[in-house]
């Protein structure tokens, strides 16, 4: 039934697939990204074409960059450190994977990175172990060398309020994957740290008349305010008249309901729809299908598993999958 | 959003358990667990998944990474790809399955757009033309349009020397589960004509898909099968209980002409004997004779098959009474006595009783449910005619004949009689897969209004969909994990009226771009359903590709069909730059084309208008300076007055200008600027060095004398220019 794709080296700790599911790029621990084509789009088996060293330390992220600005990852290494690479031919010269910009940051660590596209815009939103929140705007579509920081904050509903630097273990970011250009760009944030404000979280959206990013929604109920986040995902909506996020915490995986329209203090209304408990493990990771039916999750048991609604609306665990040898 | 399961029994794929209606509370329901192999060695430290085509998930199993130098070339880790939803049981292969999925496209088409023309017709409260066929017509020849690719059970020609110990049919391919779903749905839902007698058509469909309806206990088919096995070992035949058994039992099914032929196996034929088994013959004779001529309540039947059709139900009761009169006739007469042969009175006693419509012996004669149900039809309650109390039949049949284990195509047939078209549907989903469910509506709906509601009825716990678009857009994403089949997804998509076109966007932007030939496809797509949006989207995509792997002229071109203005003017801009440096006769020669492709529209006009002037310019004086052409010279001369006059000429671009007509104005043959010409020059030269003094001025990269000697060199022209005019 499993039919197995690539085969990776000793020391691989991430992998991550691109827009088409045509290109993997994979991170190890000696600090090297592997890029696996299968070269004839029919086929089903990826080897790997392309190597690069980009960086001392290992490889802990890599996130592709959306197709409209060209085959590049941006990798976070083991020291929080964020840089950006892309394949790259100079005029009739082999293709090879470059480097192209770095981000420096002097104590705090970079714990997860997403990119968003508006029309021709490319942003970047970047979630700091001191729990500041940086979004970035690429200057030049053709180039990723010159980046513009556009808003720094933090995850908070009050958007004036500010704490004093926090120490945060992990973040996830997910960006809303509307394809129209009717909607504004918006994100979800979370944070698993030891300040609880910060936790919950919070869907932010650009303000295009005063230039600034406002947080619209909170998902988390009143008493779970401040319970850490182990992941986020906003699924892909098709038509729905609200959005789908999912949003995990150790009391399960709450699947939320983001209404479109705004009340007259700007929020969007929000309604738990359903809590997947019953499940121990710490998730690692949440991935929604193509149609944002199916929510595929992993975990500390080493499990993937398959959530969907019933006819009713009700969200269960359809199916599970077992790693075995 | 709510979805419907990946619907699988067997295989090793989810099975569909939210396909019904029934509402469970999530803690109750416990997830079946799947093995995923993956071949590594433990200890594994991380998973992760990432959702490729449709359907298909991968899946990255992390070992934990190795230390030790000892294991090196250990392989650390394995991605592993699922396609879930996979409606696969293992009697239609992966091939037989993409022919199905291409052979339905066109009778759905074909039938969604009648629905089309049929609903604007009542929209315009035209009444239809009274030579339109019915709907229910429209259904049946979709329905047989399908059927046709699910296979062709039916029975070979007849060999021309027939063997007289082939009792049982040879069939040309194996039936399959699908089809037989198909025609039950079809008989039931949509075929009005045959509805006066669908007991008849339920005795065909198990004569053909008997062999498929049990999993575990062995039907009349499958006992036939291993007798038939046995025959040609047995010397005489009647002798062994199991031929009267199995008789009997093809006799309580209706297989009348399997009857016949086991009858005439008889060894009372056997020429040798027919002297000493006269009567015994006689009765064995009369039994057949009576079977051939058994009435049916049917309008014609299949070559090869016996009995006597009636179309109109009084002749039928008539035909049916009198020939009832000659079995109970022939059971009382004196013959049986006379008759020696124990084991061939029993025998055919029986099947008098089995034709006397004896509950008991007809309990006895069948091995499954459905079998003792039709049994039922032919002998019992020949007059049936629709659906009344069919279903309280079934379940007394079930309760005689139990099975733990039900077939699918069983659980299908409870649900149809029960006239639950909820569990219709959600059998449908869980038993044969998304393709099934997501045609078979039309079949459904077709049958009754309640369906049609039920289907068509919009849901908030869907998202404002209905179940037929949901099971459209189900379909529509299995469709997409294969290559082969993404293409006729658009076709399900656009049937669905809410969500369709959204789920065949995301199907679009996720193809990959890099091939021209792919791109072309998926470009025609967009194009034939007015995605204008996403078809730029695309030409963008493949723009920077090229654009990134040093394809530029590609890149342009891509970046110009998808009117870019951003990216082009981007691009124009960067070109400024590179004129800017000094020009070597190669790069000269690449811009050179991408000006050519970049054109002169839009908003970009005002600074490529230089750029052509400036190519025009250095091709004339490479000529000029190539072969000496005095001509060429001149023409440079031209050129190069335009591009200093025009004031859309940026000032960074003066001084390389200049240092380039330096050949010019240091002409052999005598001066080819005049004293205006060269004023105006020695103008630009003046005002550049004044601007030079701003903080803004990028200098241009040329030699540092080159302001002085193109100062010099205007001078000496000027001396010379004016001594020529004299």
């Amino acid at each position: 039934m499993e039919k197995s794709l690539a085969t990776l080296d000793n020391g691989t700790t991430c992998s991550s697939w691109n827009y088409s599911g045509q290109r993997l790029a994979t991170g190890s621990v000696d600090g090297t990204l592997s890029i696996f084509d299968s070269g004839d789009p029919a086929s089903t088996s990826f080897k790997c074409t392309s190597k690069a060293r980009v960086g001392e330390s290992g490889v802990v992220k890599v996130v592709w960059i959306p197709p409209l600005f060209g085959d590049a990852v941006a990798c976070i290494d083991g020291n929080g450190s964020l840089s950006l690479w892309e394949e790259f031919a100079e005029d009739a010269q082999a293709v090879e994977w470059k480097h192209s910009k770095s981000f420096q940051s002097n104590s705090a660590k970079v714990l997860d990175v997403q990119f968003g596209v508006f029309r021709t815009i490319l942003k970047m939103v970047v979630a700091h172990s001191d729990g500041q929140v940086k979004v970035y705007e690429l200057s030049n579509p053709l180039e990723l060398k010159i980046w513009q920081l556009q808003a720094e904050f933090q995850n908070l509903t009050d958007s004036v309020a500010k704490l004093a630097k926090a120490s945060c273990f992990s973040a996830s970011i997910s960006w809303n994957p509307q394809r129209g250009d009717g909607q504004e760009m918006s994100f979800v944030l979370g944070f698993n740290s030891d300040t609880p404000q910060l936790n919950s979280s919070k869907v932010w959206e650009f303000d295009l008349d005063h230039q600034r990013w406002v947080p619209v929604a909170e998902l988390a109920l009143p008493e779970d305010r401040k319970d850490q986040v182990f992941s986020v995902a906003w699924a892909p909506n098709i038509g729905r008249p609200y959005e789908v996020i999912a949003v995990a915490t150790h009391k399960g995986i709450a699947i939320w309901h983001l209404g479109s329209n705004p009340d007259t203090d700007g929020r969007l209304s929000v309604e738990r729809a359903a809590l997947l408990s019953g499940y121990e493990a710490e998730v690692w990771q949440m991935e929604w299908d193509m149609s944002g039916m199916t929510l595929a999750t992993t975990g500390t048991d080493g499990l993937v598993r398959l959530w969907q609604s019933n006819l009713n609306g009700i969200w269960h665990e359809q199916a599970a999958f077992e790693p075995t040898t | 959003m709510p979805g419907l399961a990946p619907g699988d029994s067997a295989g090793g794929v989810p099975d569909s358990v939210n396909g019904t209606l029934v509402p469970y509370s999530s803690d109750s329901h416990v997830s079946a667990i799947y093995p995923l192999r993956h071949g590594l060695n433990p200890p594994i430290s991380r998973v992760s998944v990432s959702w490729g085509r449709g359907n298909s998930l991968r899946v990255s199993v992390f070992r934990q990474p190795d230390s030790d130098p000892k294991s090196d070339g250990e392989v650390g880790g394995r991605v592993v790809e699922v396609t879930l939803g996979k409606s696969r049981d293992g009697e239609i292969s992966d091939a037989q399955w993409r022919k199905i999925a291409y052979g339905s496209v066109s009778p759905f088409a074909l039938l969604q757009s009648r629905k089309n023309s049929t609903a604007s017709l009542s929209r315009m409260q035209l009444s239809p033309s009274p030579y339109h066929l019915e709907w229910w017509e429209y259904v049946m020849e979709y329905s047989k349009d399908i059927s046709s690719l699910l296979g062709d059970p039916k029975t070979a020609l007849a060999p021309l020397i027939e063997d007289p110990n082939e009792v049982f049919p040879k069939k040309v391919e194996e039936p399959s589960s699908l089809k037989a779903a198909w025609e039950l749905m079809e008989m039931f839902y949509v075929d009005k004509l045959s509805q006066a007698w669908l007991p008849e058509r339920l005795v065909d469909w198990l004569a053909d898909y008997d062999s498929l309806i049990s999993i575990d206990l062995p039907t009349v088919h499958s006992k036939l099968v291993e007798f038939q096995n046995q025959i040609v070992t047995l010397q005489v035949i009647e002798d062994d209980p199991r031929y009267w058994d199995l008789i009997s039992s093809a006799l309580a099914v209706g297989w009348l002409e399997i009857v016949v032929k086991l009858l005439r196996l008889h060894g009372s034929y056997r020429l040798d004997q027919l002297g000493r088994r006269e009567t015994e013959n006689g009765l064995v004779e009369a039994v057949a004779v009576l079977i051939s001529k058994m009435p049916r309540m049917r309008p014609a039947i299949d070559a090869g098959k016996i009995g006597e059709c009636f179309k109109a139900k009084p002749d039928f009761v008539k035909a049916w009474e009198r020939w009832r009169a000659q079995i109970t006739k022939l059971d009382s007469s004196a013959f049986w006595v006379q008759c020696d042969h124990r084991q061939t009175r029993e025998g055919l006693k029986n099947m008098l009783q089995i034709m006397l419509g004896n509950v008991d012996v007809l309990c006895s004669s069948t091995c499954h449910w459905m079998e003792l149900y039709i049994s039922h039809f032919l002998y019992i309650r020949p007059f049936t005619a629709g659906l009344e109390s069919m279903y309280s039949l079934a379940q007394k049949c079930i309760r005689l004949k139990h099975t733990s284990n039900p077939h699918k195509l069983m659980r299908l047939m409870i649900g149809i009689l029960g006239e639950n078209n909820e569990v219709v549907l959600a059998e449908c989903s869980r038993g044969f897969g998304t393709w099934m469910v997501a045609h078979a509506i039309e079949l459904l709906t077709a049958g009754s209004n309640e369906a049609d509601i039920l289907v068509h009825e919009e849901r908030e716990d869907l998202g404002g969909i209905s179940l037929e678009e949901l099971h459209r857009l189900v379909y529509a994403q299995l469709l997409s994990s294969h290559l082969l089949t993404w293409q006729i997804a658009p076709i399900y998509l656009t049937s669905c009226m809410r969500q369709g076109m959204g789920l065949l966007e995301i199907l679009l932007l996720k193809q990959p771009v890099q091939e021209n030939q792919m791109l072309l496809k998926n470009l025609e797509i967009c194009r034939l359903y007015e995605l204008d949006g996403i078809s730029s989207h695309l030409m963008e995509i493949s723009g920077m590709y090229h654009w990134k792997h040093g394809r530029k002229g590609c890149a342009v071109f891509w970046l110009q069909q998808a009117h870019d203005e951003v990216r082009l003017s981007r691009i124009a801009s960067q070109l400024f730059d590179s004129v800017g440096k000094s020009i070597s006769g190669e790069s000269f020669k690449q811009w050179e084309g991408l000006i050519e492709l970049l054109g002169s529209e839009g908003q970009l006009a005002g600074g490529l208008n230089f750029l052509h002037k400036y190519r025009d310019f250095k091709k004339c004086l490479q000529h000029a300076e190539s072969r000496k052409d005095a001509d060429a010279a001149r023409q440079a001369v031209e050129s190069l007055m335009s591009l200093m006059r025009n004031a859309s000429t940026p000032q960074r671009f003066w001084l390389p200008i200049l240092y380039d007509a330096v050949k010019l104005l240091s002409w052999d043959e005598g001066p080819l600027i005049n004293v205006s010409q060269t004023n105006l020059l020695l103008n630009k030269l003046q005002e550049l060095s004044v601007a030079r003094l701003r903080p803004d001025f990028v200098e241009p990269e040329l030699p540092t004398q080159a302001l002085n000697h193109v100062r010099y060199s205007l001078g000496t022209n000027l001396g010379r220019a004016i001594l020529g005019e004299l």
